[in-house]
């Protein structure tokens, strides 16, 4: 499992020795193109409004070049991206550099090409754009079950890396407005005895523990499905289109899942088996957000009470 | 009326005192904040701590530099369970003999009496006054050091200390009642999780509640003679420094209606000089006033049951129409809407 850190993250970019040698490739061309072919303009010929302008095309498109690289893994995707990118700067630097320079009559050809590269930068980065699209889908089904029609990157669980409770109550509170007619069920699950568990093996194998639990848990959802974590030990699912009856057949599964789960905390081999406590509810009419996860929380400490 | 209060001056505790082993709340902080992706070298910018003060187990923090510790987690860290999780750390864990006191100690009578009498050692930011009724003992809780920003967080965090802790000498939750005087915040799931159900927002003033029969039932892991040693070795390294404010508190809960004047004499100390010390505290003396007129109002008033007259005169007022407004000013409620 990937862990990225808030802060700005650059790992990625050693990956890409390649691009990277391509961009300065294409930053040393327009540099020796220009100022070696050209004679330099005097002090009051240059415009300074338009250095400003083109400028800053080609210094924004270099910002752009920086994070594609600290941003993506090495891939076509990421290659079309800057190969088309880089063009689109080439031109832009030769635009940005006859501003300070008078070409002879053998190089003027020069400036009557320049935006030549960039067109086809742009059909390039067109290209991989449509190949991005292609990656996204993939890796929306990737994601499913661990999030439903919003992205909110904000909100993720640093540990489990499901979304938090705000993410699973704007659902919720989305499924409560649409019209349709078919039930959705919530379910909350509890891991037993977790607290004893963090104390005899510390938090970090608590949270490794999560981790593998939270995993399992979406192993046996349906893809429709969605897992959050609530709080502590607790995690909360949405289940659309689901009664009563077919929420507890799933929560069945669910618990003998858990139950099979041979969690070997540290590196020692005889396993610790956990079981977890589980309460499912179903939306009646006017149900507000806090209404129904209120209902299923009672139910879930009565159903400890009563273990 | 004026009177010294010691004979002697004692040296209070200021939030810049270093006083508090680095390797108890600071390690857990730290441990917990870096295992939720947080940046070690950011964590501790701007708090003068350093990581190898952590990790050597001997040097001291002062509070200022844990509430300084707390803020950046808070800003690096993005999930609110910090608070929580850290409050599941505080006990049982390596605070030494205090740890070992609660843990053998008889009922949550006995131990809640220890953290009175030994608090510094592992609950320096907040301090209790205790009210009882008929059913309920009410602790309501008071900002020992000037907490400020942090006050929220330092709640949550020993709140959960406290659930967690006699959960697991009793073996069973205590049902507490929560008083916070904040509003219902976002992040409920995170209360009802770890405080339980009975949570009341926009109150005020913070307080907890809990039925007289549950401060009598055993603790699982008591032991007379365990406790006694524990005791014994407090008492040896024991200071028995008060925060300043809490100092100027508890002169002020025995002299309801002394003025700025009365109280800096008492101290030793002129009215401005009081004036700029609770300033560095960022509380005013009104404001000190305020809110122990309103926690008395509020036991006498509705603990107690007491009429206007009686409650009026026990607080030193002249008249009740005066009382009433004091009590309209501190609550937002009239006397009568309190004592419902």
């Amino acid at each position: 499992m990937l862990f990225e850190k808030p802060t700005m993250n650059i790992s990625l970019l050693s990956r890409h020795q390649n691009l990277v040698s391509l961009i300065a490739a294409c930053l040393s061309l327009s540099i020796s193109l220009s100022f070696g072919l050209g004679q330099l303009k005097d002090w009051q010929e240059i415009s300074w409004l338009d250095i400003l302008g083109e400028g800053s095309i080609a210094l924004l498109s270099l910002f752009w070049l920086f994070f594609i690289l600290i941003s993506r893994p090495p891939g076509r995707v990421t290659t079309g991206l800057v190969l088309g990118l880089s063009c689109f700067m080439f031109s832009a630097l030769l635009d940005l550099f006859d501003e300070f320079v008078h070409y002879q009559a053998a190089a003027a050809g020069l400036s009557l090409i320049e935006s030549i590269p960039a067109g086809i930068g742009m059909l390039i980065m067109s290209y991989a754009l449509w190949h991005w699209h292609q990656e996204q889908l993939a890796l929306n089904r990737q994601l499913c079950r661990r999030e439903a029609n919003t992205r909110e990157h904000g909100q993720i669980d640093f540990i489990t890396q499901l979304y938090r409770a705000d993410y699973m109550r704007g659902q919720i509170d989305m499924q409560l407005r649409t019209k349709d007619d078919s039930p959705f069920s919530i379910m909350m699950l509890d891991i037993d005895n977790f607290d004893r568990f963090n104390r005899q093996f510390g938090p970090q194998e608590g949270d490794r523990l999560l981790r593998e639990i939270s995993e399992l848990i979406l192993m046996n959802l349906r893809t429709t499905d969605l897992a959050c974590r609530y709080a502590g030990d607790r995690f909360i699912l949405l289940l659309p289109g689901t009664d009563l009856t077919l929420a507890n057949e799933l929560a069945q599964d669910i618990r003998q899942a858990i139950s099979h789960l041979a969690f070997k905390p540290y590196e020692q081999a005889s396993p610790i088996f956990h079981s977890m406590t589980i309460a499912t509810e179903v939306a009646r009419a006017g149900d507000a957000v806090d209404s129904i996860i209120s209902r299923v929380n009672r139910r879930l400490d009565d159903s400890k009470q009563h273990a | 009326m004026t009177q010294q209060v010691t004979a002697f001056r004692p040296r209070y505790l200021s939030l810049e005192d270093k006083c508090l082993p680095a390797h108890q709340l600071a390690a857990s902080l730290m441990d917990l904040a870096i295992s939720r992706g947080a940046n070690k070298e950011r964590l501790l910018r701007g708090t003068k701590i350093f990581y190898q003060d952590i990790k050597s187990g001997r040097a001291l923090l002062s509070p200022a530099q844990l509430l300084g510790l707390m803020a950046n987690v808070q800003s690096q860290v993005a999930s609110h369970d910090c608070s929580f999780l850290l409050g599941r750390r505080i006990f049982p864990s390596n605070y030494g003999h205090i740890s070992n006191a609660l843990l053998h100690s008889r009922d949550l009578k006995d131990a809640l009496r220890l953290l009175q009498v030994f608090r510094l050692q592992i609950c320096p930011f907040m301090h209790a006054y205790t009210y009882r009724d008929n059913q309920q003992l009410h602790l309501v809780f008071n900002d020992a050091l000037g907490c400020a920003a942090q006050w929220q967080f330092i709640t949550e965090s020993y709140f959960t200390a406290l659930v967690a802790g006699t959960r697991l000498l009793l073996d069973r939750r205590v049902p507490f009642h929560f008083d916070f005087p904040f509003a219902r915040p976002r992040h409920i799931q995170e209360y009802e999780e770890n405080l339980g159900y009975r949570l009341n927002f926009s109150q005020p003033l913070l307080r907890i509640r809990v039925d007289l029969p549950w401060l009598n039932a055993p603790f699982l892991q008591q032991s007379q003679s365990l406790k006694w040693h524990a005791i014994q070795q407090l008492k040896q390294n024991q200071s028995t420094r008060l925060g300043f404010i809490e100092a100027v508190r508890n002169h002020l809960r025995h002299h309801r209606q002394q003025t700025l004047q009365d109280t800096a004499n008492a101290f030793g100390m002129s009215p401005a000089t009081l004036k700029r010390k609770l300033k560095l505290y960022n509380i005013r003396f009104q404001q000190l006033q305020d809110e122990l007129g309103m926690q008395q109002a509020i036991h006498l008033l509705q603990v107690k049951k007491l009429n206007n007259e009686d409650t009026a005169h026990l607080m030193d007022f002249s008249d009740v129409p005066n009382f009433r407004r004091a009590v309209k000013r501190w609550t937002g409620s009239t006397p009568s809407q309190l004592r419902l």
